[in-house]
């Protein structure tokens, strides 16, 4: 999270900094221009002058990465040959060469072997290592078996050096070489059980590539894991909790225990939680958080101030899955405090911290300010804090809530369209998961868009009151009206087709009042200049009023006729069946087929005005109230940290986290052996004292 | 599982300077740069390219101009990628130098190719400290030789200088240090700290950096502010030091707790370098600590200016400035000026400080970069003052730039007035810039206006009662038909107004810094070095301590309006 170089540049000012590139600039080193023909390169690496060679050398693997690549592989022998010389500054860049180029020449590669592995017994642990380190990484596959062998050689290393170089290389004989596995796995589990916690570090590290799925090999080395991870570098730490949330979901099975056994073992009585999800446990039972636990938990807590913002998602991860919820509010400041890092890593912790609140996001309401959108954020960026705020807008104060609308409002007046947009979609995610009165608020903050010159931010704006009313319709009718009124000014199609909408979903009530049938008559007027949305709404909305006319004149006459009064109205002059009549007159000239076939369909429907069923039924059922969730809810089922979850598509390598175990006997067979080794972690622990 | 597969990186202009495989058969940097390229800017941090098989997660992240691409095969941890990326531009930086340049790189494969290479081992990132890789990573006498060869040092064998370590001190520490034997003979005990650290001088010096990120909304009333602190410690001291570093508050907190609850409540949400000793700064507030050698960030906080729990606004007199924060420049933006309305003005002031302020400058030692805090002191003067404010994009031209003082110029690539002011300049009556803004060419306009004046005439058709709260749209009702009797003359007056509304700001940053003070009031107050603990430092050695505040802001303080 830290990064030197960010900070480096804060506190350099800009001049000096060109100063120094204008220098940088103007003294090139002087063999990156001056390039040598390769018999002269030869010369230098067959010298006997340590300087000669070395400059040799990095002519070398300057002309493999210049652009564009050189051929360096001739210089291939002649390179090797300098092993020979006492020289160790040389070493390095010969095995990059060779590691680089051994997979194209495997036969001369070979001949270094012999070298390498004298330099496995030379007296420099750090030379041993590096050997070591080389010999594993060259990908010839004859010499599995020589690697498989250093390996254990390197294993019982005095220098823990070279034994992390083991660890690691591990893993590249097993990529070399499936067949080196068993032996591989062998050497791990003893670098599993090293003092040194680099080492063990590696070694998880190695576990997690070769045999991620060997947890038996973890069992006799999970408590002293536990104690080790807060030492080891940040990669360690990173695998060890990587490999201790799928460990501890295989092996603490959730069970529940009686409450009277507690009561006997004082001790222990601080092991119980609140109910974590067995809510239909009997309540002498508590959930029985194992104490491996809760040892892992809390050996990883001091994790939570790493600089390194993977290992504090890491963190957060374990946390959200295997610790009771009690103990969820640690992680919350630390996700926070990855929104200081550099933009590239915020964006990634924005869709962990957005994961998180989605299942919690009642912890998140006291850092509400931490959300707020800067306007030169990055549109990633402020697209994720929205949603942010709008998930803890329903748990937020008031003063919050008006904080969070206020923000809202702003940025749905800016200039960046898809901000606006963006916004009023949140406006209307907030007054959907709101009261009533803040409903409301919202609902008059978003009827104010709808003047905006922006078309598409009116359609989206009308699209979105119209979610609202559909879900309270009883209370909204004077704001249809409202709405029904901008139909002269409204340019946006989308918008006008969801007012007609919802007017003649509307059409139904107070049929002695009702604007319905007048919003038909003035839009009937300028049907031509319609668009085909908007011109399907008005086809619709007249066999609904008209549909409306029929339903209530035939009950009006049912109504007559219990007072056997004759009817005298002919239906057929009445100025609702006229305009239907109208409108299906211009719907049937219509360029569009699908708008005829449309009217077509609702002529049929209606043509005989006794018997309306099925008009109705088709017509007028009730809609379903529509859902606008949140954008990350699809990816609730990705696990905190992934790449899936970033991505949105189930990676194929992601598993997530496995299920809790169910079956008892495998823990308690984990268990047992984890007592077996029980008096050795504590002479480890001792020794880790002595350390 | 967690493997990264390649590391590529590609200069400013997008040519390639680097590339390392490390495992797999990843695609190569032809391959990948065009599809990275292709993502609408700012780039997403990480791409999903399912087209490959296996599908392949590109990582990329940018410094000082320099992309580094790493494709990865399998799903690693998003965020362990981009870790290591960022590693390798800061081990980068040890090695070349600060700021990292393509020339740089070019000029130094050797050493590039090592650090890739110890970085991460087949794939698994391994080693990342700085100082590991300095005992590690062989840079021999190539990259200092012409430096060397210019002062008369033989630098031909690293092991030969160390064995002259003391006598040959007419080699600066800084280059010196650079030539320390590349393979040690046991490594060291402290992971992060190299082995065999010789200065002839010892120095410490410790740079407090504070981001400001502050919202303001248009009243002037600050929605959040946040200083986000670093701690950045150069440390070049022999052996191996034992540091002792205390720090004090300004009396935030004052009467809360001891002095390490009133740290704890002003520095929140800290990350430590892993050297730090958590324990001692639970328990007393104290960073205690082996430093690594050379540059690094010892510490990550940020400071709540407004937050409940830092009670700024109630104990402090300075409480009184308008929005709570006292902020050495303050800026104020009004839109819709003019005749036509087409005009806006940011202006800045500076308001008189108080002598509180004046007094965090604080010093370590007679010989520490700052000097005692003495009242009435001249302050530091406010440095590089830059005003931006981004221009709507249907803003045709910027046609007028006042500014009363400084430049200031428009940068239609970017949308982007930038305003440059000197301090001197900027007076409590304060300067200011006034620009004019030009739309769309006015024959859309007059369509506008028509329509909206035809339908100003239907408007008032409906006869229905309005709801009470809104009055909006019958106040645009009646405005329409006001105008409409008024005369198209007002009429179009008031369109263009509301046209005009469209291309105004809303929002102006303001960039400075300011050298000798914190927002948060943090100081130090001591610098020890723990001679009981330490190794390979004599006794009698007081290294030379400095200690410096820089408060920034990058476009942090931000005025909607």
């Amino acid at each position: 999270m830290e990064s030197v170089a960010r900070l480096s540049s804060l506190l350099e000012t800009a001049r000096d900094l060109t100063l120094e590139a204008a220098r940088d600039a103007a003294v090139p080193r002087k063999f990156a221009t001056r390039a040598l023909p390769p018999q002269q390169i030869k010369k230098l690496l067959d010298s006997r002058n340590e300087r000669d060679i070395l400059d040799g050398l990095r002519r070398v693997v300057a002309m493999r990465y210049a652009s564009p690549p050189q051929p360096t592989l001739p210089f291939f022998p002649a390179v090797l040959k300098t092993l020979s010389t006492p020289y160790p500054s040389t070493r390095p860049l010969v095995y990059n060469y060779l590691v680089h180029h051994a997979e194209q020449d495997p036969d001369t590669a070979l001949l270094a072997i012999n070298t390498i592995q004298k330099s496995l017994s030379d007296p420099n642990p750090a030379i041993r290592a590096m050997a070591l380190k080389t010999m594993s990484a060259i990908r010839v596959p004859v010499i599995s078996q020589i690697v498989s062998l250093a390996i254990k050689k390197g294993v019982s290393d005095l220098s823990p050096l070279v034994r992390k170089a083991a660890a690691l290389a591990c893993v590249k004989c097993v990529r070399l070489d499936p067949n080196t596995r068993p032996l591989v796995e062998e050497a791990l589990a003893t670098l599993l059980a090293d003092k040194q916690y680099f080492v063990v570090g590696a070694a998880v590290q190695a576990f997690a590539e070769i045999c991620p799925t060997r947890l038996d090999l973890i069992h006799p080395v999970y408590r002293r894991l536990c104690k080790m991870v807060v030492d080891m570098d940040e990669w360690g730490q990173l695998a060890v909790l990587h490999l201790m949330t799928t460990y501890a979901r295989n092996c603490f099975p959730q069970r529940t225990q009686k409450v009277k056994r507690a009561q006997t073992r004082e001790q222990q009585s601080r092991d119980f939680y609140e109910d974590l999800e067995d809510k239909q446990e009997e309540y002498d039972d508590a959930p029985y958080l194992d104490p491996d636990l809760d040892l892992f938990l809390i050996s990883i807590q001091p994790l939570l101030q790493s600089r390194n913002s993977a290992v504090i998602v890491s963190v957060a991860r374990a946390y959200l899955y295997l610790a009771p919820p009690t103990h969820i509010h640690h992680i919350i400041g630390p996700l926070i405090a990855l929104l200081r890092s550099p933009q590239d890593i915020q964006q990634i912790a924005l869709y962990n911290i957005v994961q998180v609140c989605l299942q919690k996001p009642e912890l998140f309401t006291p850092h509400l300010r931490h959300f707020l959108i800067h306007a030169t954020e990055a549109s990633s960026i402020w697209r994720l804090k929205l949603e942010v705020l709008t998930l803890l807008f329903p748990h937020s104060s008031k003063d919050n809530q008006d904080l969070i609308l206020a923000e809202l409002d702003h940025f749905s007046r800016g200039q960046d369209m898809e901000l606006v947009r963006e916004s009023v979609r949140a406006i209307g995610r907030c007054a959907q998961s709101s009261s009533a009165q803040t409903s409301r608020r919202c609902l008059s903050l978003l009827l104010k868009q709808v003047h905006s010159p922006d078309e598409t931010l009116v359609g989206e704006a009308i699209e979105v009151v119209r979610h609202l009313i559909q879900r309270a319709p009883d209370e909204h009718r004077k704001t249809v009206v409202r709405l029904a009124k901008n139909l002269d000014t409204l340019t946006s199609s989308t918008a006008r087709a969801s007012i007609i909408w919802l007017v003649g979903e509307f059409a139904g009530f107070e049929p002695e009042d009702n604007i319905a049938a007048d919003v038909l008559r003035i839009l009937v007027k300028k049907y031509a200049d319609e668009t085909n949305e908007v011109k399907a709404q008005i086809v619709l909305l007249a066999a609904k009023v008209y549909l409306h006319h029929l339903n209530n004149t035939s009950e009006a006459r049912k109504a007559l006729q219990g007072t056997d009064e004759p009817t005298t109205e002919d239906p057929d002059e009445s100025p609702v069946t006229l305009l239907y009549q109208h409108t299906m007159l211009l719907a049937r000239y219509t360029p569009s087929y699908d708008l005829r076939d449309r009217a077509r369909l609702f002529r049929a429907l209606l043509a005989n005005p006794s018997s309306t069923e099925l008009a109705s039924l088709l017509l007028l059922a009730p809609k379903p109230v529509p859902q606008a969730p949140s954008p990350s809810e699809a990816r609730k089922i990705f696990t905190l940290g992934s790449a899936s979850l970033v991505v949105g598509e189930g990676l194929r390598e992601d598993e997530g986290i496995p299920d809790w175990s169910e079956s008892e006997e495998e823990s308690e067979s984990g268990e047992e052996e984890e007592s077996e080794y029980e008096t050795d972690s504590e002479e480890d622990e001792k020794a880790g004292l002595v350390k | 599982m967690s493997a990264i597969d390649a590391l590529y990186i590609f200069d400013e202009h997008n040519a390639l300077l680097f590339d390392h495989t490390y495992t797999n058969r990843p695609p190569s940097p032809s391959v990948l740069l065009p599809l990275y390229l292709q993502q609408p800017s700012p780039r997403p941090s990480l791409i999903y390219l399912p087209s490959f098989t296996p599908p392949i997660l590109c990582y990329s992240i940018i410094q000082d101009n320099i992309l580094f691409l790493s494709p990865c095969s399998s799903s690693a941890e998003p965020l362990l990628v981009l870790e290591f990326l960022h590693r390798v531009a800061d081990a980068l930086q040890e090695f070349l130098g600060s700021p990292l340049m393509a020339t740089k790189i070019t000029s130094s494969y050797d050493i590039i190719a090592q650090i890739a290479a110890e970085i991460a081992d087949a794939g698994i990132v391994c080693q990342s400290e700085a100082n590991a890789l300095r005992d590690v990573v062989e840079t021999g006498s190539g990259v200092l030789k012409n430096l060397l060869d210019s002062i008369g040092a033989s630098a031909s064998s690293p092991a030969l200088s160390i064995s002259g370590g003391a006598g040959s001190s007419s080699i600066p520490a800084a280059l010196r240090s650079q030539l320390q034997p590349a393979q040690s003979s046991q490594g060291s005990a402290v992971p992060w700290r190299r082995s065999n650290v010789r200065h002839t001088s010892n120095e410490l010096y410790v740079d407090f950096v504070e981001s400001l990120f502050v919202t303001l909304a248009p009243s002037g009333r600050a929605l959040s502010a946040f200083a986000h602190g670093s701690i950045m410690f150069n440390c070049k001291v022999s052996g191996v030091p034992d540091l002792v570093l205390n720090l004090m508050t300004d009396g935030k907190g004052a009467g809360m707790g001891t002095k390490g609850e009133q740290l704890q409540r002003v520095m929140e949400r800290v990350v430590f370098h892993p050297c730090v000793r958590l324990n001692r700064w639970k328990s007393d507030g104290s960073l205690s600590f082996v430093p690594p050698d050379g540059k690094f960030a010892l510490c990550g906080y940020e400071v709540d200016l407004l937050g409940p729990d830092a009670p700024l606004t109630v104990s402090n007199p300075r409480a009184k400035s308008t929005s709570g924060l006292d902020l050495p420049v303050s800026i104020d933006v009004s839109t819709g000026l003019g005749t036509n309305g087409a005009d806006f003005e940011v202006r800045i002031t500076q308001p008189v400080r108080s002598l509180a302020t004046a007094s965090l400058q604080s010093n370590l030692g007679p010989q520490g970069r700052s000097k005692p805090g003495q009242s009435g002191r001249p302050q530091q003067p406010v440095e590089d003052i830059t005003i931006h404010v981004p221009i709507p994009p249907n803003v045709r031209n910027v046609s007028d730039l006042r500014p009363s003082k400084g430049e200031a110029h428009w940068n239609p690539a970017t949308s982007m007035v930038e305003w440059h002011v000197l301090e001197k300049d900027v007076g409590p009556s304060g300067v200011a810039l006034r620009c004019t803004v030009q739309g769309k060419p006015a024959e859309e306009d007059e369509e506008f206006t028509a329509g909206g004046v035809m339908n100003g005439v239907t408007a008032t058709t409906y006869d229905y009662d309005d709801d009470v709260q809104t009055g909006d749209t019958s106040r645009l009702g009646n405005q329409a038909s006001s105008a409409e009797i008024n005369g198209s003359s007002a009429d179009s007056q008031r369109q263009r107004l509301e046209r005009n509304r469209e291309l105004m700001p809303t929002s102006a940053t303001l960039s400075f810094s300011l050298k000798g003070s914190l927002p948060s009031g943090l100081r130090v107050e001591s610098l020890a070095v723990d001679n009981k603990r330490s190794r390979g430092l004599g006794a009698d050695i007081k290294p030379y301590k400095g200690v410096k505040y820089l408060t920034v802001s990058r476009k942090g303080i931000e005025m909607r309006c």
